[in-house]
């Protein structure tokens, strides 16, 4: 027997979310586009007017936005793959058999970088990484290293990013990919070790192919993180020196709210959007297959 | 000039006034506030120590007037969007706290009420206003624009040198450098060793770059940023001599300079590590205190050094300014606090208290000087500086950007002083003929 639930009772369970969802995301993403074909800029209101396509062609034809994206996809390539690697081997020890207390210990542990604020992250990056007072470089002094610049110079500033970002985010893609590995149907599991004593085997044959959605749910939502990825970057580097750290974020901020732009901020963000959506379907298209 | 006979008359406005109220009626605070007791005020304030003195002074106005300051505390790199979004969506604040450069960002778009207004008003003129009183340069770099005063001189910086005189001994000199040449020269060479520096310059990319870093070495070395027709004149000779010169001082300095933020380098001097810096008069209080200095014993303070175009010392600070945005009350409220706050009769508290007045008056008892040894300094450098060190227009905010970019970038050997003078240069001219400079829509005033 089926039950037919009313059409009234289903709106008014959905109702609010989607009320919600326009109040907190369509709306301003409509004013975000309306106003990227102004010229507003909060300073000179008095000359607010249609612009057309205007700020479109500024952002396209921009060397500065370019950069930032280059910038950004970069950071992507270089932190996200060992954010994989790192994740999957703490998965898979964590969904190894035994020391059941000490390995809730470590789950526990694993949320604590993912908890703690960016904007505090970064700012104990800033405090940890000094060059002269700093205890990572004291720590590499006891074994005799020297000082190393890590905020001052392009080159380090930008490595540092990449290992503050592995430090946050490795262990959100471990315990994604470690719910993942529960989805492998024990028996399945147990019969492939029965098969082969290679856990290389194990995984490239039994787990991986369950955990393509996971990845693929780790890449969208990383993607997505580093292309708005502010708060840390912010705070430890400002987008410096020079401009070695100014992500795609970094940009589109300093253009709205310290340039005061937000017509060309707006056509930037909505730029931003596209290749996102645009990311995000072509992960699903390349990787994504339900597991059969 | 047009600027400084504007604030002569208004010197001479309130003066009439003190004149007139002396003959007539006494003035007080209290009366005059009556009316607007119970009124609450709103105003951003900074975590500073002008701030916090003007805190712990905030009770026995709030108890004189019954008027209520309720003020919010911002990081400085806040406290310009904070402002812009309130004014533009007709929020809560009735007092604008403006700093040097945001001056004429504010007065164009009409956020500020002229204090003419109230200094007009007898019922809210303080006879013993004297506008007169505030060093000219202070109230017409911090407080006016084109011709007209919106904010009186709240907290106030100038540039100057600040030296451990013990390490400076113990190289062989008995004074601190008088120019830049000689701190390229002499200073230099004798101080960086053994993993100390002779100068750190404070160049992080932000209004520090801007302010602290680039502008430092454009003004004593004859160039600026703009000439007369508004065109860049960054790629003058003396604007590259500055900047270039610059570059060169970096051997001196730690490594990593270009990170470096006030807090670093107030805490390199207070740590031993670096001879002097150049850094804002504020920091006195941090580096004079042993709580929080190593070398409070040995700190000596100095105007900055000299270009060949004279001295032309930093200059920064803010004013305090009535919001138009304010209701009549409010208004009336606001202008009994500013008035106050910067006022003859409190200046010495507010110097006592950690803060840095402007008023001429506040700075001649000799005995100050003594306890206060950061004020022969600043009295000089406020006698020297120029009002235009950042230009004050309301495209500052756009041009700072440019300037903070490639700014590090020079310093960074990434691209070469002249390129970047270039970028630079063509850059800021694009923001200022968009701004409608070039076509005679708005004044060449900066």
């Amino acid at each position: 027997m089926t039950l037919r639930v009313p059409r009234r009772t289903i709106a008014a369970f959905i109702g609010p979310a989607v009320a919600a969802l326009a109040i907190v995301g369509v709306a301003p993403l409509l004013y975000a586009l309306w106003k990227s074909f102004h010229d507003f800029n909060l300073t000179q209101l008095a000359r607010q007017r249609w612009v057309g396509l205007q700020n479109y062609q500024t952002v396209l034809t921009d060397s500065d936005f370019w950069d930032a994206i280059g910038r950004t996809a970069l950071l992507f390539v270089s932190a996200v793959p060992v954010q994989i690697a790192l994740g999957l081997a703490i998965a898979l020890v964590l969904h190894r058999p035994g020391l059941t207390f000490w390995k809730t210990l470590t789950r526990l542990s694993l949320v604590l970088p993912m908890a703690t604020t960016y904007a505090v992250v970064g700012l104990l990056a800033q405090v940890m990484l000094n060059q002269k007072y700093g205890v990572i470089n004291q720590m590499l002094g006891w074994v005799g290293v020297d000082a190393i610049n890590f905020i001052g110079d392009p080159t380090n500033a930008f490595i540092a990013v990449i290992l503050w970002d592995v430090w946050q985010w490795t262990p959100f893609v471990a315990l994604v990919l470690l719910a993942g590995l529960s989805t492998v149907p024990p028996e399945i599991e147990e019969a492939a070790r029965l098969e082969t004593r290679s856990p290389w085997t194990v995984l490239r044959h039994v787990q991986l192919p369950f955990l393509i959605p996971s990845l693929v749910a780790v890449l969208i939502l990383r993607t997505a993180d580093t292309l708005k990825l502010f708060d840390m970057v912010f705070t430890m580097t400002r987008g410096g020196p020079g401009n070695a750290t100014e992500f795609i974020a970094i940009l589109i901020e300093r253009v709205g709210n310290r340039q005061f732009d937000i017509g060309l901020a707006a056509a930037q963000s909505i730029i931003m959007l596209a290749i996102t959506i645009v990311l995000a379907r072509l992960y699903i298209r390349l990787f994504y297959r339900e597991v059969s | 000039m047009k600027l400084k006979s504007h604030v002569s008359a208004l010197a001479l406005a309130s003066a009439s006034l003190a004149g007139l109220a002396g003959a007539a009626q006494a003035w007080s605070l209290e009366e005059a506030a009556k009316p607007y007791a119970g009124t609450e005020l709103e105003v951003l304030f900074l975590d500073r120590p002008g701030y916090n003195a003007a805190i712990q002074m905030l009770p026995d106005f709030e108890a004189a007037t019954g008027i209520k300051v309720n003020h919010t505390t911002v990081p400085y790199e806040n406290a310009l969007g904070e402002q812009v979004r309130d004014f533009v969506a007709g929020g809560d604040l009735d007092i604008a706290l403006i700093d040097l450069v945001w001056i004429g960002n504010f007065a164009e778009n009409g956020w500020l009420v002229p204090s003419e207004t109230f200094i007009n008003n007898p019922e809210l003129a303080d006879p013993a206003l004297d506008m007169a009183d505030f060093f000219p340069l202070v109230l017409d770099a911090f407080g006016s624009w084109n011709g007209v005063n919106y904010g009186l001189p709240f907290d106030n910086y100038s540039g100057l040198l600040f030296y451990n005189r013990c390490m400076l001994e113990a190289a062989g000199f008995d004074k601190p450098p008088a120019t830049w040449q000689e701190v390229m020269d002499t200073y230099g060479p004798a101080l960086t060793k053994d993993g100390k520096y002779a100068y750190a310059l404070q160049s992080k990319r932000n209004e520090t770059q801007s302010a602290d870093s680039f502008a430092r070495f454009l003004w004593p070395f004859g160039g600026s940023f703009l000439n007369a027709e508004f065109r860049s004149n960054l790629n003058s000779p003396e604007s590259q001599a500055g900047l270039q010169f610059r570059q060169d001082l970096m051997q001196f300095m730690p490594e990593g300079i270009v990170a470096w933020d006030h807090a670093e380098t107030v805490n390199a001097l207070a740590q031993g590590d670096v001879a002097f810096i150049t850094e804002w008069s504020a920091f006195y209080s941090t580096l004079k205190s042993p709580e929080t200095s190593t070398i409070a014993d040995c700190l000596g303070v100095a105007p900055e050094p000299a270009g060949p175009a004279g001295r032309r010392p930093a200059l920064g600070g803010f004013s305090l300014a009535v919001a138009s945005q304010a209701d009549a009350a409010e208004q009336a409220a606001a202008w009994l606090f500013i008035q106050w706050v910067t006022s003859a009769a409190n200046a010495g508290r507010y110097l006592e208290l950690g803060g840095v007045p402007a008023r001429q008056s506040a700075y001649a008892d000799p005995a100050l000087a003594e306890q206060f040894t950061f004020i022969p300094a600043l009295v000089e450098s406020w006698q020297e500086g120029v009002p235009e060190f950042r230009p004050r227009f309301a495209e500052w905010p756009a041009i700072t950007e440019i300037v903070q970019e490639y700014g590090t970038r020079m310093m960074l050997g990434e691209i070469s002083v002249e390129e970047g003078a270039r970028e630079i240069g063509t850059q800021m001219e694009a923001v200022l003929e968009d701004a409608g400079y070039y076509s005679g829509a708005k004044p060449l005033a900066q």
